[in-house]
């Protein structure tokens, strides 16, 4: 293979690695800060396509404009469904196991309403527009400008994530939550309103990943799945909790699908990952990132 | 009541049910005995998972993979060997295949526990689909020995029968109460002297069977299979669906939300598919965060704390709205200042 095939190989497995990076971060940030396996994530990427596409192929909003409008209205989302479900669920549960388990299921249910509800009210079809199609040259590669456009952008927003939360105020109470609970609840960190707000932002940024993901790909109801499947092997290989870990894991996993698609054969690309994230789940279940008595 | 006339009467209750639908198939049109069919396959298939996965919080999503070994191992042995054989072996395969895929997970909890079966279930979906596509060629499998329709049925419901039956015996017994221990304590059970590794193995193979018996008697029925059929996740989901709105930790909690779901669905699956996946969807919901303990937990005082949590609410949000609250903050702040 020449030099510019390889880069070509790198850059799209690193395009789609961002992608995931962008949405295990959300998933990460639910499940580290408040123990929930939100399954219905990659459901909320969904809606956040399908608004994208909706406004922009009647009303004509251009995309990038898009990108703040859904994240705004995937948070409100998802401070109404914490507000609804799961306020509600940490109330009741007596302890934190078995909150777990049933917001795992709660989770379950939004995935069948999200889903479902979206297939009935757009339909089953694959949907998609045209969007900054002109190809891109690098030397001997040559890119889709919106597939780069989509990788840069995916990568500013896990960027401004990570900052926020090692560098300002609102993301030390976070770290301090995720360490040790009743800890931070003692030094005055206010869980009624951090939870939520996170809860909030996660959906926000699958938002963000649907509507970067709309600029380049076709959408679809079932398109979710997927990628919520990806994002918990994402989180798996970075460890839960570890923010650095589910960026680095989720670009390492795109390049290993695409170079490990490119060698065998493209139907094979999904036994590859769970092969993958078994394999971890099973000899490293604290990430392959993880040091010694370091957390979070 | 005593243990022995709750035994009996459990007992009893089984035997009228078993002989209701013993009759089925004589009175009954094509429809209702395939929606008795169905509606049979999910009490198997709930009622065994909630024996082990209900009493031991190892929520297991993987009894789609297990119905769709036993689906697969029964439709290729059966122009060998006769039909209870070709249900048989497809149990024995789904519980050794459990064995192995618990040494491996058994030992992980909660939610890593949960998140690894349906990884698993998937690996396997996906290996069987690239071993048939590459291997031997095809997509699928038409099935051409069928046996009759009253075999299917007879057979499926002696396996839910079995099923209850199991739960309603293993309860009482040592092994039962080992598995309820470990649901309480895991440690604390280890501590008092059982060896959790192997109780644990047990039961999980034990679900297996069952889901891969039924995987076998069932495949018959479609008379063509393919691995996105047979090892559908929502087999896996709903199984698990029914056992929780029913209530894991009952007896007839599954049975009961069995034919709920059965009912609902085939009144609603045709007609908006959506729409019944949304009923899905919001029931679960509706049931996890009121009814925790499931359908078959619920009473008169359930329902009457509903009532009257209900109207404190709303009496709540009277005082709010009226501005009532305001003005006794405001009367209370001016007391203050005077």
């Amino acid at each position: 293979m020449s030099i510019g095939a390889w880069l070509e190989l790198i850059t799209s497995g690193l395009i789609t690695g961002g992608i995931y990076a962008l949405v295990a971060l959300g998933l990460n940030l639910q499940y580290g800060l408040m123990r929930i396996l939100n399954i219905a994530h990659g459901e909320f990427l969904m809606v956040g396509a399908y608004l994208t596409w909706m406004l922009q192929t009647s009303l004509g909003f251009s995309p990038l404009l898009m990108i703040p409008l859904s994240f705004a209205l995937l948070m409100a989302l998802g401070l109404a469904v914490h507000w609804l479900c799961f306020r509600r669920l940490s109330a009741t549960s007596p302890n934190l196991d078995i909150f777990e388990a049933r917001g795992l299921m709660v989770a379950f249910g939004l995935m069948f309403l999200v889903q479902n509800a979206a297939n009935w009210a757009w339909g089953g079809e694959l949907r998609g527009y045209d969007f900054l199609t002109q190809p891109v040259k690098f030397g001997a590669a040559q890119f889709a400008a919106n597939k780069l456009l989509v990788f840069a952008l995916a990568l500013v927003f896990s960027g401004a994530l990570i900052v926020l939360l090692r560098q300002t105020l609102l993301g030390k109470g976070v770290r301090a939550l995720m360490q040790s609970p009743t800890g931070a609840q003692l030094m005055g960190i206010n869980t009624r309103v951090l939870h939520p707000l996170m809860f909030g932002i996660g959906l926000g940024l699958s938002g963000v990943a649907g509507c970067l993901l709309s600029m380049a790909y076709t959408i679809s109801p079932a398109m979710g799945e997927p990628y919520t499947v990806t994002a918990l092997i994402v989180i798996t290989l970075g460890g839960f909790g570890s923010m650095g870990g589910a960026l680095a894991g989720g670009l390492l996993l795109g390049v290993v699908e695409a170079i490990g698609m490119h060698f065998t054969n493209p139907s094979l690309k999904a036994l590859l990952s769970y092969s993958v994230f078994i394999a971890v789940l099973l000899l490293r279940p604290e990430g392959l990132f993880a040091r010694k008595g370091r957390k979070a | 009541m005593t243990s022995r006339q709750l035994l009996i009467r459990d007992l009893l209750v089984l035997l009228a049910i078993a002989g209701w639908g013993l009759a089925l198939p004589y009175w009954g049109s094509e429809f209702i005995v395939s929606l008795a069919l169905t509606c049979l396959m999910y009490v198997a298939l709930s009622s065994s998972w909630a024996l082990f996965c209900g009493t031991t919080r190892y929520l297991s999503l993987a009894t789609s993979a297990f119905f769709g070994i036993g689906a697969y191992s029964g439709a290729l042995s059966l122009e060998h060997m006769p039909w209870l054989q070709a249900v048989g072996l497809g149990a024995g395969i789904a519980a050794v295949v459990a064995v192995v895929m618990g040494a491996a997970v058994l030992h992980l909890r909660g939610t890593y526990f949960a998140v690894l079966t349906f990884g698993m279930t998937e690996l396997i979906r996906h290996a069987i689909t690239y071993f048939e596509k590459s291997v031997t060629g095809t997509v699928g499998r038409v099935l051409a020995v069928v046996p009759e329709r009253d075999t299917i049925y007879l057979t499926v419901l002696g396996l839910a029968v079995l099923a209850v039956a199991t739960s309603i015996v293993v309860r009482r017994t040592r092994f039962g109460l080992a598995l309820a221990g470990i649901g309480a304590d895991e440690q604390r059970a280890q501590t008092l002297g059982v060896n959790t590794r192997w109780v644990k193995l047990a039961g999980f193979a034990l679900t297996a069977a069952f889901a891969g018996a039924v995987g076998a008697a069932m495949s018959v029925r479609w008379t063509y299979i393919d691995p996105p059929t047979v090892f559908n996740p929502f087999i896996g989901f709903q199984t698990v669906l029914i056992a929780l709105i029913g209530g894991a930790l009952t007896l007839w909690g599954p049975l009961i939300a069995a034919i709920v779901f059965s009912l609902l669905a085939e009144t609603l699956r045709l007609q908006a598919p959506q729409v019944y996946m949304m009923t899905l969807g919001m029931l679960l919901i509706l049931s996890v965060l009121y009814l925790p303990g499931g359908l078959a937990s619920l009473r008169w005082g359930t329902l009457r704390s509903w009532w009257s949590d209900t109207r404190a609410w709303w009496t709540e949000r009277r005082y709010e709205w009226s501005g009532e609250k305001e003005r006794v903050k405001r009367r209370a702040r001016e007391q203050r200042l005077a």
